[in-house]
């Protein structure tokens, strides 16, 4: 049985023929576009929800879809954990009805690595099982939601803009647990969402989506940082994404070590020493210097290296802009900052130039926290 | 309360219940393919429903009465076993059954149309068939609908008067229900007996009614 996920799906729909080709072996997919791109009609056709025009869709090596040989199995017979954007919780049952609904495939299936127990603990529901569905609030449905996927024992799962209907702050409390599900149960998962910091920090690949045609497939740090979709991703501003560990907190500041020895200052409360932290910081709020500087009121000089200039073309509102990749101590992915064409040229700066990251502990954002062990916080 | 206006109340009742429980499992079919099917000639299907609501239910029950008549389709020589069906109760039950027909057909199809067909679609994803997904899923979620379907079929069924009377005729203690009671009492000057009858037919058919009334309303309260 071969791992891995084959989606080749042709589907005419009103606006445009959706069209895509996707053949992986990695397990935290994502697929990135703005609304109205084709990315739920994606899921549903994986779900069997929807029939696809033509095309093959494999699943670890299991055929659910093959125009060519006539196969299409129905949706209850694919093993898909399908988390829609609203959550769907099935109103006459309590929550643990709602866990407990495709229990029975899950028995069969030959992954049972998601006992219901253990998906209660996870996604911290233990409380809520006697609880009726209409009085939850919106991130314990989509807890549930995401629960009720887990129990039927699923061989792919799919979550459609997962954190959308929440506020900013219930977002962070539920990214948490998407990253405990992603390591704690191992189960192939593909994330969609418009959101590019989500899909960045999920997804370890992802296909951009535009008028139902694949634009860009691969690494989120590079996809994302390619000129041509570059423009797709500005409207909310490039963020970078960051994992480190809290090492020290104060009233209103903390201390998160990426690595042993890159300490970065960043204003937030509430954090708990020795837990993970997933941080975000803004392209544009990163600033270069050539020389470290004293006498400024940002908490964070750090010294990095220069890996790559690229010049951002002029669309609407980025016109001029010079986006630099930088490397950061041995993190793998670099972080980018955003600067103008004319502060380019007064720095010289140029690819492998030693370099001072400059950013003020107010610009990182703290996407999720959870202790060491996996566990939210 | 008298006799003879006790027994036509159980005869009603008899024949209301068992109309009710004969017309229920199509009545729901045929709401539910209103509901979710597409097919050629929907729209004649939905048609031909409701007619037996808008035609004299005289013509109704003298279309039975042809049917059932000895050499009718459903005759004694054309199947070649007596129904038994014209002139005794359960002939009454028939008719009634017709006429509750279009009644239970657009409620159900109301109650069906009312559930979140995504919520079905879930189910299937978790594993569930179409025959589980309806059962475990679609029906609980139509249950209200589905109950006022059953209680309005019921009223029908009670208050049923043109089919029966040709069907099943009027015999006091066989086929005469409160209908047919009131008529027959009217028409030989018995008004103050014909008032009881009225009276009683008013409250069981209110309350019946009322049931429908509260459970529509919790219905719409809890989507």
């Amino acid at each position: 049985m071969s791992d891995g996920i084959l989606l080749d799906i042709t589907l005419p729909l009103d606006r445009f023929t959706l069209s895509i080709w996707w053949k992986t072996a990695e397990s935290a997919l994502g697929i990135f576009g703005p609304s109205g791109a084709g990315k739920t009609t994606i899921l549903e056709s994986i779900a069997g929800l929807r029939k696809a025009a033509r095309g093959i869709i494999e699943v670890n090596g299991r055929i659910w879809f093959d125009s060519g040989r006539g196969i299409c199995l129905p949706p209850e017979r694919r093993g898909v954990g399908y988390v829609p954007q609203d959550a769907l919780l099935f109103p006459h049952r309590d929550v643990m009805g709602n866990l407990l609904s495709g229990w029975r495939r899950a028995e069969r299936a030959a992954r049972k690595s998601a006992a219901p127990d253990r998906v209660l603990e996870v996604l911290e529901l233990t409380d809520l099982a006697g609880r009726g569905v209409l009085s939850l609030s919106g991130g314990e449905r989509q807890r549930v939601a995401l629960g009720r996927a887990l129990c039927s024992g699923p061989d792919l799962l799919l979550l459609d803009e997962p954190l959308a209907s929440l506020d900013l702050p219930l977002r962070r409390r539920i990214l948490p647990y998407l990253l405990r599900v992603r390591d704690e149960f191992a189960i192939p998962t593909l994330y969609v969402s418009h959101d590019a910091t989500e899909i960045k920090t999920l997804a370890r690949e992802v296909m951009v989506l535009d008028a139902g045609r694949g634009k860009a497939q691969g690494r989120p740090d590079e996809v994302f940082t390619d000129p041509s979709i570059l423009p797709m991703t500005w409207t909310e501003g490039f963020e970078n994404v960051l994992h480190g560990t809290v090492r020290e907190t104060s009233d209103s500041t903390a201390i998160v070590e990426t690595e042993p020895g890159l300490r970065i200052a960043i204003a937030a409360k509430g954090l708990v020493v020795g837990h993970e932290a997933v941080l975000a910081v803004r392209a544009e709020d990163l600033i270069l210097a050539t020389q470290s500087s004293s006498g400024l009121s940002a908490q964070n000089s750090l010294p990095a290296r220069i890996q790559d200039i690229r010049d951002t073309p002029p669309a609407d509102g980025i016109g001029g802009q010079v986006l630099v990749a930088v490397t950061l101590g041995r993190l793998s992915t670099p972080l980018f900052a955003t600067i103008t064409a004319q502060a380019r040229h007064q720095l010289a700066l140029r690819p492998g130039m030693p370099i001072f990251l400059v950013c003020k502990a107010h610009s990182f954002r703290v996407l999720a926290t959870r202790d060491s062990h996996g566990g939210a916080a | 309360m008298s006799s003879p206006s006790l027994v036509a109340l159980l005869i009603s009742l008899k024949i209301a219940l068992w109309a009710t429980a004969a017309i229920l499992p199509p009545g729901i079919m045929l709401g539910l393919l209103l509901a979710r099917g597409e097919f050629l000639g929907k729209t004649f299907v939905e048609t031909a429903t409701s007619l037996p609501l808008v035609l004299p239910p005289t013509a109704v029950g003298y279309l039975l009465l042809l049917l059932l008549a000895r050499s009718g389709p459903l005759g004694e020589r054309t199947l070649g076993l007596d129904l038994d069906l014209l002139f005794t109760w359960k002939g009454a039950a028939l008719a009634s059954a017709v006429m509750a027909l279009p009644l239970v057909a657009r409620t159900s199809r109301v109650a069906f149309e009312g559930v979140d067909r995504r919520l079905e679609g879930v189910a299937r994803t978790l594993g569930l068939g179409r025959a589980r997904t309806f059962i475990e899923i679609t029906l609980p979620l139509a249950r209200r609908g589905l109950l006022a379907a059953a209680v309005l079929g019921f009223s029908r069924a009670l208050g049923e008067f043109g089919a029966t009377i040709i069907v099943a005729g009027n015999i006091p203690g066989k086929t005469q229900t409160m209908a047919l009671a009131i008529f027959s009492e009217m028409q030989i000057g018995h008004d103050q007996m014909a008032l009881t009858l009225v009276a009683m037919t008013v409250a069981l058919t209110f309350t019946a009614i009322w049931t429908v009334e509260v459970l529509l309303r919790r219905r719409i309260r809890t989507p």
